[in-house]
């Protein structure tokens, strides 16, 4: 039986307008920011949470938003039943980690905090009845790939309520390497305008409460709006440029609108990416244009108020989508869109109007197989890289690009398949080696290092190498983002949305890592492992 | 000038990882971008950062440096009327 998938509630906190940073200490730093107006202790304080509790400040912003949405949508643990947490975020617990960084020695317990999981699993924490944290970090794209999750969570029945969202602080790693790419204005940032100069960074959080609309009348709750749809694609272009057509955002406002059952001219308005660089709105025009014609509705970019909320932005925008669609009576679907380095990119409607479709119909009955698998556990395997690339094509790739990009090419010419339907990426850490070389030589900026340092470079080099336009996402949970992976991998195949997926688990770590990690009684990491696999419905 | 195109061929080879071009091989009048070397936006950004970290030359705007970085001895021509170290 299909059902629809509902909102009951919105949780958000974000700036209201760009400014100077004065929370964040970062002297010498001159571009504006969309920042937070509470600090850290203040945050702790509203919250009830001990000042002494050591706690990243992307975890405390979305311990905040995740808490009006629960208010919002009346849920308390007696009325959790089966809740998942799906949350975005790429920075983590970042903030905490650069602030110790030159005294990280006798501060190792830091490390606990700094992965992406543990951050997710910080928020949970606070609330207690979350039965499962999944946090996906896909750059700018990461909140709206949370919903997007939240949805198929729900659809296939693996959840009876999903909080997704998205968290991110600002930090000193991620405003000098925005720097270093020379894409933030100076003055508050002009998207879609001929003088628009770049982007200005923002943080923040913001949660939707996801039930189905059978779920949410059993317990007797309001009804906000309806999730109507999703697409996920890879531009498969750049590390950080967008394409000049505009594919991977072409691609995912195209399947969301498939998937919303709807044609473009039933939208009435587009919370754009809109960042303000000049690269990315020439090529979201050229998309939207492509996807639109002659019927193009309101196009809106909200990030001259809070500032592009990186990982935050999908939640925080589709929050402000629903607000406005609230507003305004003659809006029946409204369209999100969040682009991410790599060419994440993914699009989300929502409607004032129930909609559900058995096209894709979860069958738990269908079996998986695996195809091939290719594993390396040492930098000495990475030479064979040289079978598949020329030096000028890895010239730029660090080792655990390298290393899941060999394991790749390795399992799919064992399977005989030259292009998957879909790239899964789990990774606990991401790309570590790169992480750490920023944050010994902050602020300097190093745009190479930077381009490379988020947990999706690993899956979108390997987009861009195959031009794999498929969906794209990484999972990022500790010990259990394979896991996470290969449950996302069992739901595309098992509803039918695809036929082949690339898996891969890649981990590196260096011996400082190794040894902080030691001190918090976690040993034997590995300093490198890729593991790729290719996945399939049994015949 | 000579001098200044001889360590700039090495600067970049070392900045941008180009492993297998030689110095020798570079022709300094040949496009760095496109069809040359092959060099991309975020490379240069790389030659931007060594600018400034060799020859205190800081760029406001990346844009600038379409016309700078067209060759290495365009590179090297601003690079003498402009260093300040």
């Amino acid at each position: 039986m299909c059902d629809s998938v509902v909102i009951t509630g919105c949780g958000i906190i974000a700036a209201d307008k760009i400014g100077s940073a004065s929370h964040l200490d970062f002297p010498g730093f001159s571009f504006p920011v969309g920042e937070v107006n509470y600090s850290d202790k203040e945050l702790k304080y509203l919250l009830h949470i001990p000042d002494s509790q050591l706690i990243s400040r992307t975890s405390l912003l979305g311990v905040y938003a995740a808490r009006r949405a629960a208010e919002d949508a009346g849920i308390v643990s007696e009325t959790a039943d089966r809740c998942v947490l799906v949350s975005g975020t790429t920075v983590g617990g970042m903030d905490l980690t650069e602030r110790h960084w030159q005294d990280i020695d006798n501060h190792s317990d830091v490390m606990l905090q700094h992965d992406c999981g543990a951050c997710s699993d910080a928020i949970a924490d606070y609330f207690g009845f979350f039965k499962q944290v999944s946090t996906i970090s896909t750059a700018c794209s990461s909140g709206a790939n949370a919903i997007l999750l939240g949805a198929e969570l729900l659809q296939s029945g693996k959840a009876d309520i999903v909080f997704a969202g998205g968290a991110e602080a600002l930090t000193k790693f991620h405003l000098s390497g925005f720097a270093s790419l020379m894409i933030l204005d100076k003055d508050v940032c002009r998207p879609f305008q001929p003088d628009r100069a770049g982007l200005n960074l923002g943080e923040g959080a913001a949660y939707l409460v996801m039930e189905t609309a059978h779920h949410a009348q059993k317990r007797g709750a309001k009804i906000l709006c309806y999730y109507r749809g999703g697409g996920n694609a890879c531009d498969a272009f750049h590390q950080t440029a967008s394409s000049p057509t505009g594919e991977g955002a072409y691609l995912a406002m195209s399947q969301a609108l498939d998937n919303a059952g709807l044609q473009p001219e039933d939208i009435q308005y587009v919370n754009a990416h809109g960042t303000g660089t000049v690269n990315n709105d020439d090529s979201e025009t050229a998309a939207l244009n492509r996807v639109f014609g002659n019927s193009l509705p309101v196009v809106e970019s909200t990030k001259s108020i809070t500032g592009h909320t990186t990982s935050a932005a999908g939640a925080i925008e589709a929050v402000l989508c629903i607000q406005k669609m609230q507003q305004n009576s003659s809006w029946v679907n409204v369209m999100n869109n969040s682009f991410g380095f790599g060419g994440n990119d993914t699009s989300l409607i929502f409607s004032s109007n129930p909609y559900c479709s058995d096209k894709y119909k979860y069958d738990d009955g269908i079996e998986i197989e695996t195809l091939a698998k290719s594993e390396i556990t040492s930098e000495d395997d990475l030479d064979d890289i040289k079978q598949f690339l020329k030096p000028s094509e890895y010239r730029r790739m660090g080792t655990i690009l390298r290393s899941s990009l060999l394991t790749s090419l390795r399992a799919l010419k064992q399977s005989g398949i030259d292009m998957p339907d879909v790239i899964i990426t789990a990774t606990s850490l991401g790309c570590w080696n790169n992480s750490e070389k920023i944050l010994d030589n902050l602020p300097e900026p190093m745009p190479t290092l930077f381009m490379q340092s988020t947990h999706n470079t690993i899956g979108s080099n390997i987009a861009i190498y195959l031009k794999c336009h498929g969906y794209n996402i990484t999972y990022t949970q500790g010990r259990d983002s394979l896991q996470r992976a290969l449950d996302d991998a069992g739901l595309l195949i098992k509803s039918g949305r695809c036929k082949t997926v690339l898996v891969g688990l890649h981990e590196e770590t260096t011996e400082r890592y190794r040894n902080l990690m030691k001190a918090n009684g976690i040993d034997q990491l590995p300093s490198l492992y890729s593991m790729s696999m290719v996945l399939t419905a049994k015949k | 000038m000579d001098n200044l195109i001889s360590e700039l061929k090495s600067r970049i080879i070392t900045a941008l990882n180009l492993e297998d071009v030689k110095a020798e091989d570079i022709d300094a009048n040949a496009p760095l971008f496109g069809d040359g070397l092959g060099l991309d936006s975020i490379d240069a950004l790389e030659l931007i950062v060594m600018m400034e970290k060799f020859y205190g030359i800081k760029l406001a705007d990346a844009s600038q440096g379409k016309a700078i970085f067209r060759s290495i001895a365009t590179m090297a021509e601003y690079i003498t009327k402009n260093r300040t170290k």
